[in-house]
């Protein structure tokens, strides 16, 4: 024992062990680094990116109805709202601006805004040369939702991802995941 | 000119010691400690760490926003590990309220508190390694880190600021996906573990970086209040999940591994079991998850009524309106303290409460806190070089000790 021991000192072993591992991963087959910019990575579904702000198809505004949720919740302070009246009389938000280089990024404004008018995107590239490019305004955010959420993309996301919490959290229902076991067949 | 240079040479001639500041800027001090260290020659005869250029003032903003809205707070202590700082604020805030979340709430947490253990186990592993000299190592740990980063984003929306638990449950369910990802993911992490161990384990320049540096004894990490795998490198089996258990963690079985000398080897080999337990947690977890409610449903003064109801819902909505103004306003007066078991060590959450919907006080007991008052007992009468394998085993974060 002692004489092996002597003998794995001589010879580098446990240094030729990790150059050995070192070694086989250096084949490029098994790179796992992805190479960003020309390789450009897509966020999953629910990512909490930049924010838009909900245009509602049938009136061609915003959903929101200016009530402030969003801004008392926030833990940042970021978002600034201006409430005044439309030409009907209705309570609008005249101003509202997010300053994203406050924000965290916790998306408590989507769970508190009682008409599900602001989202959270998927879009994280975003860079300005000054800080005012980071004041966003309604119009801006207006244009965020049209940009990110074309067409029925939006519905689906109201629909599917920005609903917490949700009637189904409070009780078993049978569509929950549980374990079942290992699929061997679906790893390859 | 020539008058100071010659003044300067004489003084630096007649001087014995020399005084350095490392950091705050120094890419291994781990953020911004700084480290005033006074040499004599090669050995360092005293240290004193100065803290305190990370402070945002947590605990103070704390007691300006209410129990829901100061829970992203937590996420900025500790960075590396910012979904174990969510799981105990919020069974802090629990126990403050009297109500418990549901039993698969519970398990979800703990699985999730367990891959940020890994994550942060593996971060300290990557660079601790990096800093004494092992490159190598840190890529592998990344990769696998990744991963778990990977796999809270799709359950959480984010890779590092999760706010992912709530007062009363979680967010959001785990899909079917994820949780045969993490079950595939703890099956698989004991052979990269192989690997880390393959390339640093027996490697004798890790041996004589780390044997016998460091050294704290038992008495010692006691009366330092120590704690994690500080506190168990040294010797002794202190673990929260064992002794208090919070969430699931007395349903589900491991071993607490404890080291001998208390030097930086010992520590290394205690977080690196403390990485195969949590992969075993992580499993029995997805194996035991229950079906169930992921928010107390006995709890609608404190969680946030459904969507839907909120949309539809008169009563719903004034419900909604109140809890996110006011706060829970049921909140009984006294206080709380809860202290959870980070990858750091005990971090603490304390809570004084005057009835209203915001925290009186809110005060955390951060063991980076802690742990950095103990480099000079480290570093002191050791080598200069030491003090980066010091403070890589202290595995402390700025973010969390300087709050």
């Amino acid at each position: 024992m002692e004489f092996k021991k002597i003998v794995k000192t001589i010879l580098f072993w446990e240094i030729l062990q990790g150059m050995w591992l070192t070694l086989s991963n250096l084949p490029p087959w098994n790179a796992v680094t992805r190479q960003y910019p020309k390789e450009p990575r897509y966020s999953d579904p629910g990512f909490r990116g930049l924010h838009a702000l909900v245009r509602n198809p049938d009136t061609g505004r915003e959903k929101c109805i200016a009530c402030g949720l969003c801004a008392a919740v926030c833990p940042s302070r970021c978002i600034t709202i201006h409430t005044g009246e439309d030409d009907k009389g209705e309570k609008i938000a005249e101003e509202y601006e997010v300053d994203v280089l406050r924000c965290v990024f916790c998306a408590f404004c989507v769970e508190a805004c009682p008409v599900g008018a602001i989202v959270l995107s998927e879009h994280y590239e975003y860079s300005g040369y000054s800080r005012g490019d980071f004041y966003f305004n309604k119009e801006r955010l207006l244009d965020n939702w049209d940009t990110f959420f074309p067409g029925e993309k939006g519905k689906w996301y109201m629909d599917n991802i920005w609903k917490h919490p949700n009637a189904d959290d409070y009780k078993a229902h049978d569509d929950q995941a549980v374990f079942h076991g290992i699929q061997k067949e679906e790893k390859q | 000119m020539g008058k100071i240079e010659e003044y300067t040479v004489k003084r630096d001639a007649d001087r014995t010691d020399l005084k350095l500041n490392m950091g705050p800027q120094h890419p291994a001090t781990h953020g911004v400690l700084r480290l005033e260290l006074d040499l004599d020659g090669e050995i360092i005869r005293k240290c004193t760490p100065h803290i305190g250029y990370l402070h945002r003032g947590t605990e103070k903003l704390g007691e300006d926003r209410t129990y829901i809205s100061a829970l992203p707070l937590t996420d900025r202590l500790d960075y590396i590990a910012s979904m174990n700082n969510n799981i105990g604020y919020c069974v802090a805030v629990e126990k403050l309220f009297g109500i418990e979340a549901p039993e698969r709430a519970k398990y979800i947490r703990t699985m999730c508190a367990e891959l940020g253990r890994i994550s942060s186990h593996l971060l300290w592993l990557a660079t601790h390694a990096l800093d004494i000299g092992a490159m190598t190592v840190f890529l592998y740990a990344f990769r696998e880190r990744a991963m778990i980063m990977e796999m809270f984003e799709k359950l959480t929306g984010a890779r590092l600021t999760v706010s992912y638990p709530r007062i009363g449950g979680v967010r959001n369910d785990v899909t079917q996906e994820f949780i045969d990802r993490a079950h595939a993911f703890a099956d698989e992490f004991p052979t990269h573990m192989e690997e880390y161990e393959t390339l640093i384990d027996q490697n004798r320049i890790w041996l004589k970086r780390t044997k016998g540096i460091g050294i704290i004894t038992a008495d010692e990490a006691i009366n330092w209040g120590l704690s994690g795998p500080m506190i168990r490198g040294s010797g002794i089996a202190y673990d929260i999940r064992k002794h208090e258990p919070y969430d699931a963690y007395k349903d589900v079985e491991f071993e607490v591994p404890i080291g001998t000398e208390g030097d930086v080897y010992d520590r290394y080999r205690v977080r690196m079991i403390e990485l195969r337990q949590s992969a075993l947690i992580i499993k029995q977890c997805v194996e035991k998850l229950p079906r169930g409610a992921i928010l107390d449903p006995n709890a609608p003064k404190f969680t946030l009524p459904p969507k839907e109801r909120v949309m539809t819902d008169m009563e719903s909505l004034i419900h909604q309106f109140v809890l996110i103004t006011k706060g829970p306003m049921t909140a009984q007066e006294g206080e709380v303290y809860v202290a959870t078991e980070l990858p750091k060590g005990e971090f603490g959450y304390y809570f004084v409460s005057d009835g209203s919907g915001k925290p009186y006080r809110m005060r955390l007991r951060a063991p980076s806190f802690v742990h950095a008052s103990v480099l000079p007992l480290m570093c002191e009468g050791g080598l200069i070089a030491d003090v980066i394998a010091n403070i890589g085993t202290l595995d402390i974060v700025l973010g969390e000790c300087d709050r």
